[in-house]
């Protein structure tokens, strides 16, 4: 019997699409071996209603609710999560890849005393999850890794699940309250406040980029970037050189220190194609490279190519994307 | 104030490692500090030349060779560096688990003020040794902070989220992991290198046999190469991403 514990990770009362993406894909597998049986944890307040919409299959829901519990703290988070784990018996725990994760994960595994695993999910003939692999040394490899605990944590990148369409078949949400008189207690590190960027999609959860680097030759070349995204309904990216320079934020850097992005769609607009950059963007994007040399590496990489200067090229993309859309 | 960072060494990116039966030939691959660790000493050494009588002491749990890469981070302003020796690879538990021990070990019962790590290192990218080792130090952490303001009552800091920054608020003693563009590291001085060779290095072999919580396997090369299809005309390009069924 495995019974599998997914973390809804929410923020400001939205569960984030990654988390459902892996309820849905485990209750895949649920549905194909009768002794998978998958539940899940959501801490904080949320629209229970329009969440259940999109979830798939069944299973039983646990939420604390409790409107202290809103804003992440990584101790109170951790003591509902672990308590919960170990009542239900759970054999495994899923989280989406993100900043939050990747910080509760590990402080969970060592309470838990449970191996934590990371990358996309391996499963053995029984159906049930056991190692992961993933991409290392700036995605020149890919290594696989396997727990030596029986209980196990992972963190998922959900791109790389399966997807599949189940109809939603019982989701049923149970309120719990916290663990004993502690949750009323402050548990530095205090989050006080968060600050959203307005309107503008996360750059790793982007379906399509349009990423400059050095050849677009300063801040101003990136006009031509955002007005292709636009079109595309895509974010912009840049690549380290770029970031140095100050032309664009850091929070758009792609690459080994930047961002791992796994878009469907990514242009590389002068863009050489230096190992760092492509460590940030997962091997099953599809890569269209424009750059003015003929033999920059990323043309060994990219599926389509235009050779030419991002300046002249970029204005008659624009301008035929435009005639495109309008005909649409 | 005691100020601890971990630091750990990766191949230089450039390098390029062989594969051979699954596992990587790292034997003439050039080492260098794991560039997130240098924002996490830079910004300890800044706050050692801010508050006076401050200590920065290094740790790294690394085979012994690694002595020489850490005379660097001794020229970057570290005062001392304590190392760890390991023959065998470790895993993050495992790693974490030995720098609580020398972290407590050399500061003999009590903590320090803050701890600094990097928020991943460049090879296997786990990010998972900070908050484990907060966890063991039993310290409050804040992973992949942007920004930092410290004073002497306590600390704020800020970190990126996905679309959005997050803000802090912490009590000492805490354990930071830092992002990159935290700050400029400084480049090492010639007298700073002569400096770095008077300071204390202390290592310790690791006494304890706790076993891995997870094993890598199986490691392959994978290219990425494809052959590219080269367009010469703009129109042509919306007709063939169409057709994959890019556009909206």
């Amino acid at each position: 019997m495995e019974k599998y514990l997914v973390y809804l990770e929410q923020r400001d009362g939205v569960v984030k699409k990654s988390s459902i993406e892996i309820w849905n894909a485990l209750q895949g597998v649920a549905a194909l071996h009768q002794d998978v049986v998958v539940s899940g944890i959501l801490v904080g307040a949320a629209d229970l209603h329009q969440l259940s919409k999109k979830m798939y299959g069944q299973g039983l829901i646990y939420h604390a609710s409790d409107q202290k519990l809103g804003l992440y703290n990584s101790e109170h988070y951790a003591r509902i999560v672990a308590e919960l784990f170990q009542r239900g018996v759970c054999s495994a725990l899923f989280f989406a890849d993100s900043i939050l994760s990747r910080e509760l994960a590990p402080k969970l595994s060592l309470r838990l005393k449970a191996s934590l695993l990371s990358g996309t999910l391996l499963f053995d003939e029984s159906g049930a999850a056991c190692g992961t692999e993933r991409a290392v040394y700036s995605a020149s490899a890919l290594a696989s890794f396997y727990p030596q605990h029986p209980l196990r944590i992972y963190t998922i990148d959900s791109c790389a699940l399966p997807k599949n369409a189940l109809p939603t078949d019982h989701i049923e949400f149970k309120a719990i309250e916290p663990y004993g008189a502690d949750h009323r207690e402050d548990f530095f590190p205090l989050l006080r406040r968060i600050v959203m960027r307005e309107g503008v999609q996360d750059l790793t959860e982007a379906a399509i980029i349009v990423a400059g680097g050095r050849g677009i030759g300063g801040a101003e070349g990136f006009v031509l970037l955002d007005q292709l995204a636009f079109l595309l309904e895509g974010v912009v990216g840049a690549t380290r050189p770029v970031v140095d320079e100050g032309w664009r934020p850091h929070s758009e850097q792609i690459g080994q220190t930047g961002k791992t992005v796994a878009p469907i769609l990514y242009f590389a607009c002068g863009i050489s194609g230096s190992v760092q950059h492509l460590a940030g963007i997962a091997s099953d994007s599809t890569l269209v490279a424009i750059n003015s040399d003929r033999h920059a590496p990323i043309f060994e990489i990219a599926e389509y190519g235009i050779v030419g200067d991002v300046h002249l090229v970029l204005p008659k993309l624009i301008a035929a994307l435009h005639d495109f859309l309008k005909k649409k | 104030m005691d100020i601890a960072v971990c630091l750990c060494f990766v191949p230089d990116t450039a390098s390029v490692i062989g594969f051979s039966d699954q596992t990587s030939e790292l034997l003439r691959v050039n080492e260098v500090i794991n560039p997130y660790d240098e924002y996490a000493l830079e910004e300890a050494v800044r706050l050692k030349e801010r508050f006076e009588g401050s200590r920065v002491t290094v740790f790294t749990v690394s085979p012994v060779s690694a002595k020489d890469m850490l005379r660097k981070a001794l020229a970057m302003g570290a005062d001392r560096a304590v190392l760890v020796t390991r023959t065998m690879v470790l895993d993050p538990y495992q790693t974490a688990i030995a720098l609580n021990h020398s972290i407590s070990d050399f500061y003999a019962g009590t903590l320090p003020d803050l701890v600094f790590c990097g928020k991943q290192s460049t090879d296997f990218q786990h990010g998972q040794v900070p908050p484990m080792l907060a966890e063991l130090l039993g310290m409050g952490a804040v992973t992949g902070i942007c920004a930092l303001h410290v004073s002497t009552e306590g600390l704020e800091v800020e970190r990126e989220i996905e679309s959005g920054v997050e803000f802090f608020e912490l009590h000492y003693p805490a354990l930071l992991s830092v992002e990159k563009g935290l700050n400029t590291p400084r480049k090492t001085s010639i007298k700073s290198v002569m400096e770095a060779r008077k300071k204390t290095i202390d290592f310790f072999s690791l006494s304890f046999h706790e076993p891995p919580s997870v094993v890598m396997t199986g490691i392959k090369p994978c290219s990425r190469k494809k052959r590219c299809r080269f367009i010469s005309d703009e129109k042509e390009l919306i007709k063939v991403l169409r057709k994959e069924l890019f556009l909206p």
